[in-house]
């Protein structure tokens, strides 16, 4: 190691580029290792050299926030009469005109199916006892969706119409969708003070970039001949538009109507934090904070329900569709009308208790029976995943390495020694050849002894810059070090890392969980049966309720918020995974056949090689919900810039809030940009 | 020849890139032929896809462009339709500048003048084919009622009677263009744009559709420009062809022309496939103001193809003569200069 730090990185013409990056991201962390005793400084970044962004941002922000406070205030006031009608009505409405409205249209939209499906749900949410809440969450969405379709559509066709603006749109767009959701609510917070409608409006404009994006997608994807040919039939600009091109591209707009919608309810979900309003989210909150987990199981598995059956129903609106017996529709709705009629009469039009309170608490009982029984071994299991794997990965072999837990204490002397391994192992592969094996295994070994929480600044910034460089350019190397040297001297770094070790180890999980689980589902059949329908399951379902069952059985603390992120965002991977390894061509698999190869030599050597800008991409999603979810996940304990943005909330602290939220919304921006570029490196290279 | 031609092209340039009309500019500038200044602009970075084109096209005539994919012929034709802005030239329909025309009457001229026709037939997905076939005379401001009765005559006349009321994805290729057709007759227009029409579709529908087209176009006498890749169509349709290569006008002339003199070895290697005895005809290969007594008079008229004319004339060996209608005595034909004129550039 000695003997690679006095090679000059920069002047070794006729290395790869991929092999160069390699060496300067390993010289920089030796030089780090070995200088880190002289100087603190590189590997904690001082606190005197950072700039009080926190408080620079909170200040400028609090003052444009105050002077459109008023504009913003009338808004409120504005909005609040939609809110209260849509209010008035869902919830002021008997419940069997709702669930017949609700059902008449299902069967509008799709069929026995989808009328079906729409009654047991809202049956359901009847039961559950949670109908008033539901319908306040409803309300919300209905107002706030329409509002992000406005929005989003005319951005959409904003877009299309003044190509100069696109590309800047777009790029808003997307750091609209990595800003995390919390660091939304503090700013709309202070403009519109508590109450609904901040839920109303963080949820519209987190629910618009959805529908603008697949607004623009569509005009874009119209055959150009149909475009030519309204033109050509002597159609206005606003006749091609409104008569020709929306319409033709009305399917992929469906599919941002829904994306909205789900965007939507799972913000006015998370929106709950806050307060102000009872609705269903709320609710969760309230139990789970109490405890209380079987009512949160059944509060959560009514927000489930509620998804699932807004998500079919609108997903079917995008899909072709046979037209149904209208006097189908218009029966269920009467008798929908006749049901509330009859309550009325009965004088007993309120909605039931929950007949599944009962169950709730037997939940609750069961839930206490079975933890107390397992609880040695949930103990067991959480322990050995911290003390074994994600401690280490925090603060580094060196610090996690002790007697009470591994039954040792971790000596300098061992770092050299697990060193020296790593480097005659790197040096072997490098001499077979494997040069990038053989530097990663090193790198790898050098940032497990040293912990992500506590890996020098440098090291980072170089190693991400080379990343950069081989996977799109110097444009990006510079772009990344430049947004991380802001997050550095902003003084959030230590909790940058933080929240990087925690996402990195749940991307890491979820790429080796999620990856075998696609590959199964390649490989069989029956696998992707029963794992399919489990993904579409999970995408469906707001972010917040997947910290419930975690909650549970693993109480708060890093684990849950670990494995709540790894459920939400291996879904990608499996798909992406999956997706890429059955979509090879079939000539070439007959041709690999044809020269003899076994079944697996086809997988390794075929189709894997063929998906991997799939997989890479699936990997890009992963990455991206893995922070989305950690925002989230911060409600049941983690610490880093998840946890900051969380607190800001709670205090109203503006600056705090924005600047955790800039700077979780950069790591994602250059995490996400670093496997994009490798994505479409792999791409030209199989020339697709 | 009328007066006035029906469509003039002068000069029509089509250079794609950033900022491509000061970069024409300043290439033309540097003067040279046109080839100087295309060669220019590709070192450039440019793309120039249509260089100097220039033709006139009759009223009533129906003239074909004809090249291989990426030649520039589809370009060439949405720089006439203005569907692209062409970079320089001059461009005028029926007599009026349309390059010059401001979009109100550019507008006016798609619903009133000019109809297209489009490769892949171009059809509204979310309208059924009446709805697609009247579309024209919607935007034009008509009312339901009445166009609907209007355009039916049309759907009538391109054998669509009874599936007004289906939509695109449920008819055949063959059928879809018809719609298409009909959708660009609907404003009954005097200049008609086709863009290889008949390219996707298979062969057999392929010649039902090239027949029914020619029906059509003794019916309306409309000016026609008609975009193909295939010589076949091309000779089998045209009144003249012009053969594009590489953005550029190679030769412009009757089918005859083409196949008997054609100006290249690009243009021969066309001609190349084609069964030249059904194309050429005897008037290209007549010999004028030879007053020897033709031997024999076995009937030849200036009109008929050459592979008829040979199979009249193998019995003799001495020119024969050619007479028109009335009998008058134009010329001769050796049926030698037939079977060269057969065989000529084979092999």
């Amino acid at each position: 190691m000695s003997a690679n730090r006095e090679l000059p990185a920069a002047g070794m013409p006729g290395l790869p580029k991929g092999q160069l990056a390699a060496l300067l991201a390993l010289v920089t962390g030796a030089v780090c290792l070995l200088l880190q005793d002289y100087a603190p400084w590189i590997v904690r970044f001082p606190e005197a050299w950072t700039l009080p962004a926190t408080e620079l941002v909170g200040a400028g922000l609090d003052s444009v926030l105050s002077t459109i406070k008023p504009v913003m205030r009338a808004w409120s006031w504005l909005l609040s009469y939609p809110m209260s009608w849509a209010n008035a009505v869902l919830v002021g409405s008997p419940w069997p005109l709702i669930v017949g409205a609700f059902t008449a249209a299902g069967w509008y939209i799709g069929g026995f199916r989808m009328a079906s499906l729409t009654f047991l749900g809202f049956g359901f949410v009847l039961l559950s006892g949670y109908w008033s809440e539901s319908m306040n969450t409803l309300s919300l969405v209905s107002v706030s969706v329409p509002l992000a379709v406005l929005a989003g559509g005319s951005l959409g066709i904003l877009a299309n119409e003044v190509p100069r603006i696109r590309s800047a749109l777009l790029a808003a767009l997307d750091a609209m969708q990595t800003i995390p959701t919390f660091a939304y609510l503090t700013p709309l917070l202070l403009l519109f003070g508590f109450g609904p409608v901040v839920g109303l409006v963080a949820s519209a404009i987190y629910a618009a970039p959805p529908m603008a994006r697949n607004v623009i997608l569509g005009l874009e994807r119209v055959d150009p001949e149909v475009k030519e040919a309204s033109i050509m039939s002597g159609a206005s600009r606003w006749q091609q538009l409104f008569l020709v091109e929306i319409p033709a591209a009305s399917q992929q707009i469906m599919v941002g109507v829904n994306q909205c919608l789900m965007a939507s309810l799972s913000m006015v979900i998370i929106a709950a934090v806050i307060g102000g309003f009872n609705d269903i989210g709320w609710e969760v909150l309230l139990t789970m904070r109490k405890a209380q987990f079987g009512q949160a199981f059944l509060a959560g598995l009514v927000i489930v329900i509620f998804a699932i059956v807004i998500d079919r129903l609108s997903g079917s609106l995008a899909l072709e569709r046979k037209r149904h017996d209208r006097r189908v529709t218009w029966g269920l709705l009467l008798s929908g009308a006749v049901g509330a009629v009859l309550l009325a009469l009965t004088g007993t039009d309120a909605a039931p208790e929950g007949v599944f309170s009962a169950a709730a608490v037997a939940v609750d009982n069961g839930l206490g029976a079975f933890t107390a029984a397992h609880g040695a071994t949930l103990d067991g299991i959480k322990n050995s995943a911290m003390f074994y794997g994600l401690l280490p990965l925090r603060i580094g072999l060196d610090q996690a390495v002790l007697p009470f837990t591994w039954g040792f204490q971790w000596t300098p002397a061992m770092s050299l020694w697990l060193f020296a391994v790593a480097v005659l192992a790197g040096l072997g592969l490098a001499a077979t050849g494997r040069h990038m094996a053989g530097a990663g295994l090193v790198i790898a070994v050098g940032v497990v002894e040293t912990g992500i929480a506590e890996l020098p600044w440098p090291f980072v910034i170089v190693g991400t810059m080379a990343l950069a460089w081989v996977a799109q350019g110097v444009r990006l190397a510079v772009l990344s070090a430049a947004l991380l040297g802001l997050v550095l001297i902003s003084g959030l770094w230590d909790r940058a890392l933080l929240s990087l070790y925690l996402s990195g180890a749940a991307v890491v999980a979820c790429v080796v969980a999620g990856g075998a689980l696609g590959l199964l589902s390649a490989v069989s059949g029956i696998a992707w049966m029963i794992i399919r329908p489990v993904c579409d399951m999970l995408q469906t379902i707001p972010l917040f309720v997947f910290l419930i069952p975690t909650l549970m059985f693993f109480q708060i603390g890093e684990f849950s918020a670990f494995l709540a992120i790894c459920a939400y965002a291996v879904v990608p991977m499996i798909r992406y995974t999956r997706h890429g390894l059955v979509s090879t061509p079939p000539e070439m698999l007959e041709a690999a056949t044809s020269s003899g190869a076994t079944p697996w030599q086809t997988m390794t050597d075929v189709r894997m090689p063929y998906a991997a800008p799939t997989i890479l991409l699936g990997l890009n999603q992963t990455i991206l919900y893995a922070f989305a979810m950690l925002v989230i996940a911060a409600l049941i304990g983690t610490t880093g810039l998840g946890q900051s943005i969380y607190l800001a909330l709670g205090q109203a602290d503006v600056g705090l809030g924005v600047s955790a939220g800039a700077a979780m919304a950069i790591l994602a921006f250059v995490a996400d940009r670093l496997a994009q570029g490798f994505a479409e490196e792999r791409r030209r290279a199989l020339g697709l | 020849m009328e007066d006035q031609p029906a469509i003039s092209v002068a000069g029509l340039w089509q250079v794609f890139g950033v900022d491509a009309a000061p970069a024409f500019r300043r290439a033309q500038s540097e003067g040279g032929s046109a080839r100087d200044i295309a060669g220019r602009l590709e070192e450039r970075g440019y793309i120039p896809a249509v260089r100097d084109a220039c033709f006139e096209v009759a009223e009533g005539e129906l003239f074909v462009i004809m090249g291989l994919s990426g030649s520039g012929k589809s370009t060439l034709l949405r720089g006439i339709s203005r569907l692209v802005e062409p970079t320089a030239g001059r461009v005028s329909i029926e007599g009026e500048d349309v390059l010059a025309a401001p979009k109100a009457r550019m507008t006016e001229l798609r619903r009133s003048r000019i109809g297209m026709v489009f490769q892949h037939f171009g059809l509204f997905p979310h309208m059924s084919v009446i709805d697609n076939v009247a579309f024209p005379l919607k935007v034009g401001g008509m009312g339901r009622r009445e166009r609907h009765d209007k355009v039916q005559v049309i759907i009538e006349m391109v054998g669509l009677k009874g599936r007004e009321g289906a939509y695109p994805r449920e008819l055949s290729g063959g059928q879809r263009q018809r719609v298409g057709i009909a959708r660009s007759l609907a404003g009954d227009c005097s200049v008609w744009f086709l863009d290889e029409p008949f390219s996707a579709l298979d062969p057999l529908i392929r010649r039902q559709l090239q027949d029914e087209f020619l029906d059509i176009r003794a019916r309306l006498n409309t000016t026609i420009v008609f975009i193909t890749h295939d010589i076949a169509e091309a000779l089998k349709l045209a009144d003249r062809i012009a053969i594009m290569r590489d953005g550029e006008i190679v030769q412009i002339g009757t089918p005859a022309d083409i196949v008997l003199h054609p100006v290249d070895d690009y243009v021969r290697e066309f001609a190349r496939d084609v069964v030249r005895g059904r194309h050429a005809k005897v008037g290209s290969i007549m010999q004028t103001g030879d007053d020897r007594a033709a031997n024999g008079t076995p009937g030849l008229r200036p009109d008929m193809t050459l592979e008829d004319a040979l199979a009249t004339c193998m019995a003799h060996y001495e020119p024969v003569a050619v007479y028109d209608d009335a009998g008058n005595l134009l010329g001769t034909v050796d049926p030698q200069d037939i079977a060269s004129a057969l065989k000529a550039d084979r092999g």
